[in-house]
């Protein structure tokens, strides 16, 4: 609190690092909130990034607890305005509309309701079908603000649902005088949606990424072009069908396309007039200037479009069929380009802006099928544009040893006025991390290169398995580094028959790439937890389960960390990657690549301990946890408990250690215990001896 | 385990860092520490007793005794079975002690199965020689608690409403292989009223805590042996009644003990009704005049129940609990600094007052009184002097 509030007096920027379960989420909420209250001035709206859906629905319940605290203390019912803002396919009411799956066919489908040119043409053909609720929202429900109180999702439904208005235009139009507004960090680094949607929100705004851990990969996830040889392969049916349809066009209405014409003439104004519904094909992030500029002759005529995207298409092939793999620079690819089929850079930069312009003049509503060539499009924006780095886009300077937390600052690019890692306060120790170095027989525990082949290894790794399924209650989860691995090991481990013997004690379930099977796994795995059978979850560092899956009290009480989760160091992306950091920031390869390795060994651990009466153990296998440079990666709530004595551990011992845990641990725990040291209650908090820890406190830092 | 025989010696079982409780004095010596967690425990029995509440009298307790495969771990020495059982005994016999007019049953699970040991019945003896032979038993494959729940509540479901149904498991394993989903089970034995306590010998399992929960039971996992022998002797004493149990008048028999020498004429050797032995004398049922050889017994003939009046006298407490005694440092005491019990000198940190004539006892006495006497003997002298 003391940390945010400096950060917040400072108005600069903050990292904080607080492990789970330790009330992050209200404790920013409460401080921000009060600050607003105080300061409507300068701090004029919060805006809460999180990572899922299932997250925004719990900070928006925070929140209103914390409103509800607020009327309930004050007496006065105050006026703030809280909301949540998702995608359509979770917004969306009309009754057809909603019950499509995927979300980009929902956003297809939406935009063929409510383009502005559908509901023009609706005026002289009344039959066209069209969204009511939008309809109605527009007429009436821009002149009435949102009631203010606390909205989520399911509210934002119902009340549009009673007034007949669309949740998402009225979330969205809701956004400018919103006091806080939850939704997924896309929204806000994406730049091709950030663009839409929070273009209008002031400066004035205190912003907050919720689990940031992973923001520097969504920044680059948002940035990074896709393109494989089937995306290519629609993009040109695409083409094709575009081709045919302005030919259509021409016969019937060849006044539309000579307008259109006209209208590039004039210049890319237009882009800004674009009504909301149509900024579907949002384009990327274009520098204003270029929105000034006329669009190069070149492209104007449609024909000439369609055939500078297919000779671009074909460049695009070309370069894909090569089967070695070409890393270049932008301005070489440019050059490429230019050498081999004649495309000047200039015309390039527009090709998104001109297809855009394209589908609105031919009125092509559903532009779900149009997504690869919108890709292509953009992927050419984006190389034309930036000429520097269109794999990374990150941005900063300076040089000292890494720690992780300031490792974050460093490659996001900005200074942060406060950097804080916070520790939890115990009244027992409920977490247990310990790194089994060796096996029963004294070989050392490896994912390394060199020994992750070795008999010896894989049967260590078994027994380790196989020791702790006996002792541990309920839920295991054992993260391995990669699917091949895990796929490598399992199969050894059925020969050797620890399989069978692991069975005996629990059942044992696995995590594949495939989304359903896995969550068909993980729900077999709960139902196992919960009647008593016990089970074992085997799951990959980086995959789903990792990432957002919580494993509370009894789903997990153990997890296991079969290797050190290094990324695949051969991959043609992180290559670049840490090629950029490097050369940009002087980050060594090495540092980036074990900082980003303890980070997901980090995440993949602290699935487990989610609040303070939660419990289970952390168990590294693999030697090379016990160095420093690797412990000290870890959180520091994590490294607190790691005693030296549980540094190199054989298996025998960890067994011999965990079980003395998990029975301490079972001991009955009731929240009186808490109190006075993890817990406090009001008179203890207002005791002179806490109000002289607190200002000490304040003092140190 | 079997692979790994030599870990059977004690000093290969692993660190037991009993040195790491204590905790030197200024002087040096370990005397004071291992006195106050000496102290400590011997006061926490006394303590955790409820207060002024109803306890329910007649208890019908089945024992789930685990003899699955995780039985055979050595962490309790010469392995989990052995020591359970042993401790089970001593269980058995206190409980009788305390709760004359109860019954307890036996019910052992391993291979997925449950197998009644012994049925209820009032009789110590018998289980205890079941116990003793059940120290061979092999233990091998997972134990099923829905099984062995199932197979508990069979007998239960059919007690009357006034007594309490209880179930007390000893789970050794982490597992538990059931037929069927245990929520449902866990549903009847709620409408059914059986209170389900279990005692983890290993470490905390979800299912258990979710039955123990909803069942009203209570769920503890053991540190080492002499925890285990304290959580066991907590269920010693009954739960307390629920507001919701039936009340009502039984019939009881009173049966005295007759003595039939072989001069009697009209003495006739008879086999008891409940028992094979041939004896002369016992006890006959005042209703229709069956034998028993002992009590408390439910008569197989007219369905009274017999029981003699000590046992009822020895039960009669639980109705009415004796106070807790307050604790106060003994330098507060401005009298003599003796015990009124056992005249003893006052040399603990600590005193314990009765709350109702204020005497004065040392914590032995203490435990003494609230353990077995279950009346403050001023309290009664008092009485008995004001007549």
């Amino acid at each position: 609190m003391l940390e945010l509030k400096r950060t917040l007096d400072a108005k600069g920027h903050g990292v904080l690092e607080m492990p789970s379960g330790t009330g992050k989420t209200i404790s920013l909420l409460s401080l921000i909130v009060a600050y607003q209250k105080v300061f409507p001035l300068e701090v004029s709206k919060l805006i809460y990034c999180s990572r899922t859906v299932p997250e925004i629905e719990k900070v928006v319940e925070e929140l209103r607890k914390l409103m509800e605290y607020y009327s309930k203390q004050t007496g006065e019912s105050n006026n703030f305005l809280a909301l949540a803002l998702s995608s359509r396919k979770n917004l969306c009411i009309h009754p057809e509309v909603s019950s499509l799956r995927v979300g980009k066919e929902v956003d297809g489908k939406c935009h063929t309701l409510t383009a502005s040119y559908i509901r023009a043409q609706r005026h002289s053909d009344p039959d066209l079908p069209v969204c009511r609720f939008y309809e109605d929202f527009d007429a009436v429900g821009r002149q009435m603000p949102l009631p203010a109180g606390v909205y989520n999702l399911d509210d934002l439904k119902d009340f549009g649902k009673r007034n007949g208005w669309c949740p998402y235009y009225l979330a969205r139009y809701s956004l400018m005088h919103a006091n806080i507004v939850v939704y997924s960090y896309h929204y806000l680094l994406d730049p091709k949606i950030a663009d839409l949607v929070s273009k209008e929100l002031t400066k004035k705004s205190v912003v907050v990424f919720d689990e940031a851990h992973n923001i520097d990969n969504v920044c680059i996830d948002s940035m990074s072009v896709n393109i494989s040889r089937r995306t290519l392969d629609r993009c040109q049916t695409n083409v094709e069908t575009l081709q045919n349809t302005i030919q259509k066009i021409k016969e019937t209405d060849a006044t539309k396309l000579k307008m259109e014409y006209r209208r590039l003439v004039e210049g890319l104004k237009e882009a800004n007039v674009a009504r909301e519904t149509d900024v579907y094909l949002s384009n990327p992030v274009l520098p204003d200037e270029i929105l000034q500029e006329a669009v190069p002759g070149t492209i104007r005529t449609a024909e000439h479009f369609v055939g500078f995207l297919k000779r671009f298409l074909e460049y695009l092939k070309s370069r894909l069929r090569v089967h070695h793999v070409v890393q270049e620079s932008t301005p070489q690819f440019l050059k490429d380009i230019f050498d081999k089929v004649c495309i000047d850079r200039k015309p390039l930069r527009f090709c998104a802006e001109r297809l855009r312009s394209l589908l609105r003049t031919l009125e092509i509503a559903d532009i779900a099928d149009f997504s690869a060539v919108t890709l292509i499009s953009n992927f050419a924006t984006l190389v034309s544009t930036y000429s520097q780095g269109i794999k990374t886009l990150l941005f900063s300077v300076s040089h000292f040893t890494l720690s992780p937390l300031d490792i974050y600052p460093r490659i996001l690019d900005f200074r942060p006025v406060t950097m804080a890692s916070f520790t939890m306060t115990l009244a027992r120790t409920c977490l247990c991390p310990l790194i089994v170095g060796r096996g029963n027989d004294q070989v050392a525990l490896s994912s390394k290169f060199e020994t992750r082949e070795d008999f010896a290894v894989i049967r260590n790794y078994g027994s380790l398995l196989q020791e702790m399924s006996a002792i541990v209650p309920d839920g295991i989860v054992a993260f391995f580094t990669s699917y091949m691995y895990m796929e490598n090991i399992v199969a050894a481990w059925y020969e050797q028959g620890i399989l069978e013997n692991i069975q005996r004690n629990k059942l044992i379930f696995i995590e594949t790439p495939d989304a359903a099977e896995t969550s068909m796994a993980l729900e077999k795995y709960q139902e196992a937890c919960e009647n008593g059978r016990g089970a074992i979850l085997l799951s990959v560092a980086r995959g789903k389960v990792s990432e957002g899956i919580d494993f509370v009290h009894h789903f997990g009480r153990a997890v296991i960390m079969f290797g050190v989760p290094y990324v695949y160091t051969q991959s043609r992306i992180l290559k670049a990657r840490l090629e950029y950091l490097r050369d940009q920031f002087q980050i060594r390869e090495n540092d980036f690549l074990t900082f980003d390795a303890m980070r997901h060994a980090a995440q993949c651990v602290g699935r487990v301990i989610r609040g303070k009466t939660d419990y289970g153990l952390m168990i590294f296998a693999d030697k090379r946890y016990a160095r420093a440079d690797k412990r000290g990666k870890l959180p520091r709530w994590i490294q607190e408990h790691i005693s030296d004595g549980s540094l190199n551990l054989t298996v025998d011992e960890a067994v011999q250690l965990s079980k003395h845990f998990l029975r301490q641990m079972a001991q009955p725990f009731r929240q009186e215990d808490q109190l006075g040291l993890s817990l406090l209650t009001l008179e203890q908090l207002e005791s002179e001896e806490m109000l002289k820890k607190i200002s000490q406190i304040a003092h140190q830092t | 385990m079997d692979e790994e025989p030599e870990r059977t010696k004690r000093w290969e079982g692993g660190y037991e860092r009993t040195w790491e409780v204590l905790k030197e004095d200024e002087s040096g010596s370990l005397k004071a520490t291992v006195e106050e967690i000496l102290f400590q425990s011997k006061r926490k029995r006394v303590t955790e007793s409820h207060g002024q509440v109803r306890l329910g009298m007649m208890r019908h307790l089945h024992l789930v005794v685990d003899c699955s495969r995780s039985m055979e771990d050595q962490d309790l020495k010469p392995n989990r079975l052995t020591a359970s059982l042993k401790l089970i005994e001593t269980f058995v016999e206190e409980y009788f002690d305390q709760n004359p007019i109860s019954q307890l049953g036996i019910i052992t699970t391993k291979n997925k199965r449950a197998e009644k040991l012994t049925d209820l019945a009032g009789n110590p003896k018998k289980h205890i020689v079941a116990l003793k032979k059940a120290v061979d038993t092999v233990c091998l494959g997972e134990p099923s608690l829905y099984n062995s729940l199932h197979l508990a509540i069979q007998t239960l479901k059919h007690m009357p409403g006034h007594t309490s149904r209880e179930i007390l498991v000893i789970l050794s394993s982490l597992t538990t292989c059931d037929p069927a989903n245990i929520c449902e089970l866990i549903k009847t034995l709620k409408s059914l009223k059986v209170r389900v306590s279990v005692i983890g010998l290993s470490a905390e399992v979800r299912v258990c805590t979710v039955l123990t929960r909803e069942t009203g039971g209570s769920y503890h996992v053991i540190l080492d042996e002499s925890h285990f022998k304290e959580l066991l002797m907590l269920h010693v004493k009954p739960p307390p009644a629920s507001s919701s149990s039936e009340c009502s008048l039984i019939r009881m028999g009173f049966p005295q003990h007759i003595i039939a020498s072989l001069t009697d004429q009209e003495a006739n050797a008879a086999i008891s009704t409940s028992g094979a032995d041939l004896s002369l004398g016992g006890y006959f049922c005042p209703q229709c005049h069956a034998k028993y050889t002992e009590l408390p017994v439910e008569c197989k003939v007219c369905g009274l129940t017999l029981v003699s009046a000590p046992h009822l006298a020895r039960s009669f407490h639980h109705l009415f609990p004796l106070q807790a005694f307050t604790e106060s440092p003994t330098e507060q005491l401005q009298k003599d600094r003796f015990c009124q019990a056992c005249q003893g000198e006052l040399k603990d940190k600590s005193i314990f007052s009765c709350p109702s004539c204020c005497s004065v006892f040392c914590v032995e006495c203490d435990l003494f009184i609230h353990d077995s006497l279950h009346c403050c003997p001023c309290c009664i002298h008092n009485q008995t002097a004001s007549y």
